[in-house]
């Protein structure tokens, strides 16, 4: 016996060698600071704690843990002590068992979450009720999720209070874009987008188009009105024309007959046919207040995101702007007048009654002014649009979004002119298209500031106007900077549409509160939240990895 | 060689001057002037239009209280009553109070989650962003899950959820959860926890702390001169907080020594001049020869003897008074109230025996009594910081602070949520820093947790500030979304104020001058810190 335990601890002692020093390993791993010691004792503590406790529970599952786990160690140690070389053991050793302390944290750690999926096993699967019709409260099992809600909900998560018997024209909607989109990866993928004008041309047509087709499909064209108002077809026409005679004078457009044929054409053409589809009554007018849903959510984020571009490009532009501002000999002798006519009517006649402190204060509001006139000439050189730009962006910015689209349902019915009354949906978007304005004009800033100066001069030199430089030279390649930005200011959209569920739009989160209002589905909120959160993270998650992608195929910062 | 010869001035110059009409110098001036007049005429368009719907609509906007119409009476109303409750105030707030003061108390709220939040998610933030980039697999992974997950989904989901299915679903009083046995309560109608209460004397320590503070000053900055002439190190951290401990402890007790502000009201004919006479009392009354037979009695009989109490609601009086009867093992019932002359009331009606005050309330209320000289106030000693400690009385908890799901539901939605943005952007500083500082760091011999801490840090910092503002300032924003959970904040209190009164643009536009000038007052600082620390380029 001794012969045998003699040699196994040779064979052992041979095998390790000098490879191994019990004092340095204590060192490392234990005794190294007293900050480790305590660590690794309150680690030893809390890990034999847990393993006793789900012994109780899961004895199995709790012993063929340990097992996996000792067997890792002995891996692990294998490796270390340089006795078996195995790619596992090497990946255990540099990852999971490096020292004690990350060894007694990987068994706290795998118990753990064995205890958790269990327990969102048990109640998601397991005692769940999976039937559409047994959703009522005395049908349910109270451990575990009712998923008959999101059956039975299904159309109220999609569309909202859509119409029911209008569906078709949502299905029509979602085959266009299916059709549209893959049409655009094929014809990209097989090379046809790079080599054929006529394709290009096509796309983009239908791709600025879809637009008016959602719209026509999803809110309807009315029908009443005369069929031609010939005032509305020459206001139009003399638009059109107007902004194509512009864009030749400034030489962005060249001239040809085809072209201007086209550009006649257009107005008299898109209005005849709105107003021919609306007489046909095949798409009647749906209230925009019906639709909710997912549907929702996915047409308030591309609004926002077309909307906000051209005016954040108006912003950036504005801020950027470099004209020689206002000399300060103007206007500081506007400000000192303006501030003194101010005193002198307006705080005098608020003093006069009586007020408490706060308008006693809010009384002197004319001192703003020399402030403002201090800050133009001193920030921004007397430039009133790089200014007011600036001032817009601060505003936008600092304000909570709810109170923006709140300010945009409230104010709204102020400044509309008589007779127009603006529905809820748009007046929200408009607010909400002016907050991610604000950021996407930052955005576009910084990609404009990206661009290296000399192209600019370099587009100066060769003779181009304001014009013809933005939409050449600076455009393309600012918007290559910018365009990973831009999905990322998407994804923030399409996460925050829920905020409007506040301000009563019954978007895809606003919709959960009418369906727990159905007595049949009272209190399943829980199945509802997670069904949605599942949702957003699946679109986020391919929407930001979509992003990451495309920010390595346009090579970003690498030309 | 012949030169070219330059050609003749006059050409020049004609070359040189541009005829103003194509001037940019000239025609940037009226471009802005062009600009100023565009935008005084969308503001014309959208005053007249205004002034024609407020006709319509809104002409109640600008009642002034004589009832005449004028654009200057637009806060007027904020002096009225707001006959709206508030559920959640640090001050006291009645219905009956002006708009003014319900709107100020709605700052107050948005604040004081706001800045809980904004130091709890640096910490949370600072912690994931560390456990990111660590060694251990799992640990790095469980890091990288809550991070896309909080990422990847919208905030106002996750408060929903947290609200409803996780705070709303928490079980009654009755049978409110204790963790660990610790004296925190988690119920569905909050979260009790045990909270310090200052008593009088707490100013006399706190003038002991300072002195603390001064003298761990004083012995670091002399270890530290004796550090620098003899080269070896001196514990001068250990020294320094056994000096602060010292002189903190001494002030602790001295504090209670020397202030004598609190006591408790009884008759003379119970013959109570100290706390310990009360021993008595409870013994003759139960009958009993020893004080901690009290126990084996039957309830109904300690409840009788029992020594009745009133107190004002919340006070440290009862939390100072309680302590140390619970000390000496007095049973006694307490009787709460919410104003003094309710209190000598129940007195005077000889509800209760005594009335726990400080001494200067007590002198002022025996004064009121027909026999002053039949009252007599006892002594009671205290503690300049009493621990209101929780405690389950029947259908509800008695003692500690109660925080509400509101505003428990807001703290860690919005912890976890910013949480998770400042997690990556502190491992994307940490990762800023090249990788040759790392190894140079191993290389001198720092151990992993000095690396971090001298080495890394120092100028991660640097990086992640910037962004860091942005987290901060768009976490005071998102406050607003306590709205949908029940949360009085600024954003809600605003809202009821514009339902109640119908003022929705003066409301509106006070509320967010306000959340402007919070954004303007934080980024202010925030970026004064950063100038402060940015990197030094050379």
């Amino acid at each position: 016996m001794a012969a045998i335990t003699g040699s196994l601890t040779e064979r052992i002692q041979g095998t390790i060698g000098r490879r191994f020093n019990w004092q340095y390993f204590l060192q490392d791993n234990i005794t190294g600071s007293w900050l480790l010691t305590v660590w690794v004792i309150i680690l030893a503590l809390a890990t034999m704690a847990l393993t006793i406790r789900q012994m109780g529970t899961f004895p199995t599952e709790t012993t063929l843990i340990l097992v996996i786990w000792s067997i890792g160690i002995l891996l692990a140690v294998a490796e270390g002590l340089h006795i078996r070389h195995s790619r596992v053991g090497r990946w255990l050793k540099t990852n999971l068992l490096s020292s004690v302390s990350n060894t007694l944290l990987t068994l706290f750690i795998m118990l753990v979450l064995y205890a958790l999926a269990y327990s969102i096993w048990q109640w998601a699967v397991v005692n769940a009720t999976f039937d559409e019709n047994a959703v009522a409260p005395k049908d349910r099992n109270p451990d575990g999720a009712t998923w008959g809600v999101i059956a039975g909900a299904w159309d109220l998560l999609m569309v909202g209070r859509f119409p029911r018997e209008a569906l078709w024209r949502v299905r029509t909607v979602v085959i266009f874009f299916i059709l549209l989109g893959g049409l655009s990866l094929i014809v990209n993928k097989i090379g046809l987008w790079a080599r054929s004008k006529l394709v290009r041309s096509i796309f983009t047509v239908f791709w600025l188009l879809s637009p008016v087709v959602v719209y026509i499909l999803l809110a309807g064209v009315p029908a009443e009105g005369a069929f031609v108002s010939i005032s509305s077809l020459i206001i139009g026409e003399i638009v059109v024309l107007g902004t194509f005679a512009f864009l030749w004078w400034q030489k962005v457009i060249k001239f040809s007959w085809l072209s201007l044929i086209g550009w006649t054409l257009f107005w008299p053409v898109a209005y005849i046919a709105w107003r021919a589809i609306g007489r046909s009554g095949l798409f009647p007018p749906i209230n925009v207040s019906l639709w909710g849903g997912l549907m929702l959510t996915l047409i308030i984020a591309t609004s926002v995101i077309l909307l906000s571009f051209p005016m954040g490009m108006v912003l950036a532009l504005g801020r950027r702007s470099e004209v020689r501002g206002i000399p300060w000999w103007i206007i500081w002798p506007v400000a000192i007048i303006a501030t003194i006519w101010g005193l002198s009517t307006s705080t005098s006649e608020i003093l006069a009654a009586p007020r408490n402190t706060f308008e006693k204060i809010i009384a002197f509001w004319p001192l703003l002014i020399i402030v403002f006139a201090y800050i133009l000439q001193r920030t921004f050189q007397g430039n009133v649009i790089a200014a007011t730009s600036a001032a817009v962006i601060e505003f936008v910015r600092g304000v909570p979004l709810i109170t923006l689209l709140f300010m945009g349902i409230i104010m709204a019915p102020f400044f509309m002119p008589e007779g127009i009354t603006l529905e809820n949906i748009w007046a929200v978007i408009l607010g909400y298209a002016f907050f991610s304005a604000a950021y996407m004009a930052e955005l576009i800033r910084g990609g404009l500031q990206a661009l290296p100066r000399g192209q600019f001069d370099a587009a100066d030199a060769i003779g181009l106007n304001s014009l013809q430089k933005m939409r050449f030279i600076i455009l393309p390649q600012a918007l290559r900077i910018v365009i990973p930005g831009i999905v990322g200011q998407f994804i923030g959209s399409f996460k925050s549409s829920s905020l409007v569920a506040i301000v009563g739009l019954a978007e895809l989160l606003g919709v959960v509160t009418l369906i727990v209002s159905n007595p049949a589905w009272l209190g399943l909120r829980q199945e509802l939240f997670v069904f949605i959160g599942i949702i957003y993270f699946t679109g986020s998650f391919i929407m930001s990895w979509y992003s990451r992608r495309m920010e390595t195929q346009l090579g970003v910062g690498q030309r | 060689m012949a030169q070219t010869a330059p050609p003749p001035q006059t050409e020049l110059q004609a070359q040189q001057s541009v005829p103003f009409w194509r001037d940019t110098r000239i025609l940037g001036i009226f471009a802005q002037i062009g600009f100023i007049i565009l935008v005084i005429f969308i503001l014309r368009i959208l005053a007249s239009n205004f002034a024609a719907n407020t006709d319509r609509l809104g002409e109640a906007q600008f009642i002034c209280r004589d009832g005449t119409f004028s654009y200057l009476c637009a806060y007027d109303f904020m002096s009225t009553e707001a006959g709206f409750d508030i559920s959640d105030t640090i001050l006291d707030y009645e219905n009956t109070d002006p708009y003014w003061s319900a709107f100020y108390n709605g700052i107050l709220n948005s604040l004081r989650v706001g800045l809980l939040a904004v130091v709890l998610t640096t910490f949370l933030g600072l912690f994931v962003g560390i456990v990111r980039l660590s060694s251990n697999w799992l640990v790095n992974k469980i890091a990288l899950a809550y991070i896309e997950l909080f990422r990847n989904t919208p905030l106002l989901l996750q408060l929903f959820f947290i609200y409803f299915t996780i705070i709303l679903a928490l079980p009654p009083i009755k049978e409110a959860l204790q963790p660990l046995g610790l004296p925190i309560f988690l119920a569905n109608r909050g979260l009790s926890i045990p909270s310090p209460q200052f008593t009088s004397s707490a100013a006399v320590w706190i003038a002991f702390l300072v002195m603390a503070v001064i003298q761990f000053q004083v012995v670091w900055i002399l270890l530290g001169r004796q550090e620098e002439k003899t080269g070896r190190p001196s514990n001068r951290w250990g020294w320094g907080i056994i000096a602060f401990l010292l002189v903190a402890g001494i002030g602790w007790f001295v504090a209670g020594a020397v202030a004598n502000t609190q006591g408790m009201l009884t008759l003379k004919a119970n013959r109570i001049q100290e706390l310990d006479d009360l021993e008595r009392v409870i013994m003759r009354r139960a009958d009993l020869n020893f004080l901690e037979d009290v126990d084996t009695l039957p309830a109904e009989e300690i409840a009788a003897a029992a020594f009745k109490l009133c107190v004002l609601r919340d006070s440290a009086s009862e939390t100072n008074l309680s302590r140390q009867l619970r000390a000496k093992g007095i049973p006694y019932t307490v009787r709460r109230f919410d104003r003094v002359d309710q209190v000598t009331e129940a007195y005077v009606a000889e509800e209760c025996e005594a009335f726990a005050a400080s001494k200067s309330v007590l002198a002022a209320e025996r004064s009121t009594l027909e026999n002053p000289n039949s009252h007599s106030i006892v002594n009671v000693r205290e503690q300049p910081i009493v621990w209101s400690i929780p405690v389950l009385e029947g259908l509800n908890i008695a003692g500690g602070a109660r925080l509400r799901p509101e505003f428990t539901a807001l703290l860690i939605g919005l912890t976890l949520f910013y949480g998770a943005s400042l997690a990556e952007i502190v491992r994307a500083g940490i990762q800023s820093v090249t990788k040759g500082q790392n190894e140079a760091a191993r290389a001198l011999g720092l151990n992993e947790s000095q690396r971090l801490r001298l080495v890394v840090m120092p100028q991660a910092l640097k990086v992640i500030i910037p962004p860091l503002i942005g987290v901060y300032l768009s976490l005071m924003k998102d406050t607003s979304l306590g709205i949908a959970i029940g949360f009085p904040d600024m954003y809600a209190v605003t809202f009821t104020t514009i339902n109640q009164s119908g003022r929705a643009l003066p409301g509106m536009i006070l509320m967010m001058l306000v959340y402007l000038t919070i954004s303007l007052v934080f980024s202010l600082i925030l970026n004064w810190y950063n100038e402060r620390s940015k990197m030094v380029e050379r």
